[in-house]
């Protein structure tokens, strides 16, 4: 592969029925970034990446990469892996399915997978690949998740809550790995999670989606350099933040405080007798999309 | 270097503010090489873009320079130039706060003086 890549993502709307579960979704991912993908339980998180990976079909929109369709596109979709969260039942098919059978599977599939690599980190997280996917732990079928996409070495790929059934230790070695892999082959990755903080280092960008709408798309960094809380004297506070962009305002008593994300050139004036602190990207999503809670 | 991050500061900052703390400290010793961007990203667990501008910062410093091929280190002088700026910052970075926060409690001037001399 030389020219980079892009995966553009045209006004997708996914309808069920009656259910908008994405709205004009519009965005493109480059090559060789590290994204994340956040988002409340019933966003649209999993939906979204199972239509960029064409998995699923789109009600309106279009997915290209570069200037193709990847709807039954088998050109377009050998560059693509969307490794699922493995959530089983007796019912499913995997149940009495051992983890090499499907690592077999798995390396038939994706054209660049790296065998060697696969078996790297199997050893490393001690996984016995002779198990059947009924008896593993939720830790375990994460760990299957990553194995499969690292090693697919697809050049856009998608994990699907990598971490969330992975302790701290394990999540920590998820990282690494991640970074390690991403600096040695500047793959595209996009990790959907609602293990924000943690995580926010590692992300170059970040996509917040909130009931089926893209509310942002930036650069973890600059995002977070605009992110201020804003507390004190409830007055104060109003004076201090007024014509900004306010995301949240909570109140106790005559204390506030309201998070503002700050446009160019903006900054709370030194006037006002008010607490200004930095916000993470937890906190900062919290006040965008917690607003019903 | 095992300070941990925290979210006080933007990180790039903090990667830069570290590898001047380590430069001061004689953990990195001027014209060695310091980790790389992939290094620094690993060792922290952030993204190496985020690790590259924080090192970026002390490069337009003049603080860190760069050998092709082989990577980052320290500038002779690296040390003496840490210490000048960070001796012209100090009145921003700490007496100007400690001057806020000793009015919004009501203590003058003197009495700071007075603490400041009978401190050891």
């Amino acid at each position: 592969m030389n020219a980079t890549r892009s995966l553009n993502c045209k006004n997708v709307t996914k309808k069920y029925g009656d259910k908008i579960v994405l709205n004009q979704v519009n965005f493109t991912l480059e090559e060789g970034k590290i994204y994340g993908l956040i988002g409340r339980n019933g966003a649209g998180k999993t939906t979204l990446l199972s239509i960029l990976a064409a998995h699923a079909p789109l009600t309106e929109g279009e997915v290209l990469l570069d200037e193709e369709t990847v709807w039954e596109n088998t050109n377009a979709l050998q560059y693509i892996c969307f490794s699922r969260e493995l959530n089983l039942s007796a019912a499913s098919p995997l149940w009495n399915m051992r983890v090499k059978e499907y690592l077999r599977m798995a390396a038939i599939y994706f054209p660049f997978w790296d065998q060697m690599y696969a078996d790297k980190l199997i050893k490393q997280f001690e996984l016995n690949t002779k198990e059947k996917f009924g008896k593993l732990s939720k830790g375990m079928l994460s760990m299957v998740t990553i194995i499969v996409a690292l090693a697919s070495k697809a050049p856009f790929t998608f994990l699907d809550e990598p971490v969330a059934g992975l302790d701290v230790v394990m999540r920590r070695v998820f990282y690494k790995l991640l970074l390690e892999e991403y600096t040695l082959s500047g793959r595209t990755f996009v990790i959907s999670t609602h293990i924000i903080e943690e995580v926010s280092d590692v992300l170059e960008e970040v996509l917040i989606i909130d009931k089926g709408k893209l509310l942002l798309k930036e650069n973890t960094v600059e995002l977070l350099e605009k992110a201020v809380e804003v507390s004190g004297l409830s007055e104060v506070v109003d004076k201090a933040v007024n014509g900004l962009d306010i995301q949240c305002v909570e109140t106790v008593g005559r204390r506030k405080h309201a998070v503002v994300l700050l446009k160019e050139d903006e900054t709370i004036k030194e006037e006002y007798d008010v607490t200004v602190k930095p916000v993470g990207l937890q906190d900062l999503f919290v006040a965008m999309c917690g607003n019903e809670a | 270097m095992l300070e941990n991050l925290n979210q006080e500061k933007s990180i790039y900052v903090q990667i830069s503010e570290m590898i001047e703390t380590d430069i001061l400290r004689g953990i990195l010793l001027e014209e060695e090489r310091v980790p790389s961007t992939n290094e620094l990203a690993k060792l922290y667990a952030i993204n190496p873009a985020t690790a590259a501008k924080g090192i970026n910062i002390l490069v337009d410093e003049e603080i860190l320079y760069k050998k092709r091929g082989i990577g980052m280190f320290v500038s002779t002088g690296a040390k003496e130039k840490i210490l000048a700026r960070r001796r012209s910052e100090f009145y921003e970075n700490y007496i100007k706060t400690l001057l806020k926060e000793a009015e919004s409690i009501g203590l003058n001037r003197e009495q700071i003086i007075e603490m400041i001399q009978s401190s050891k």
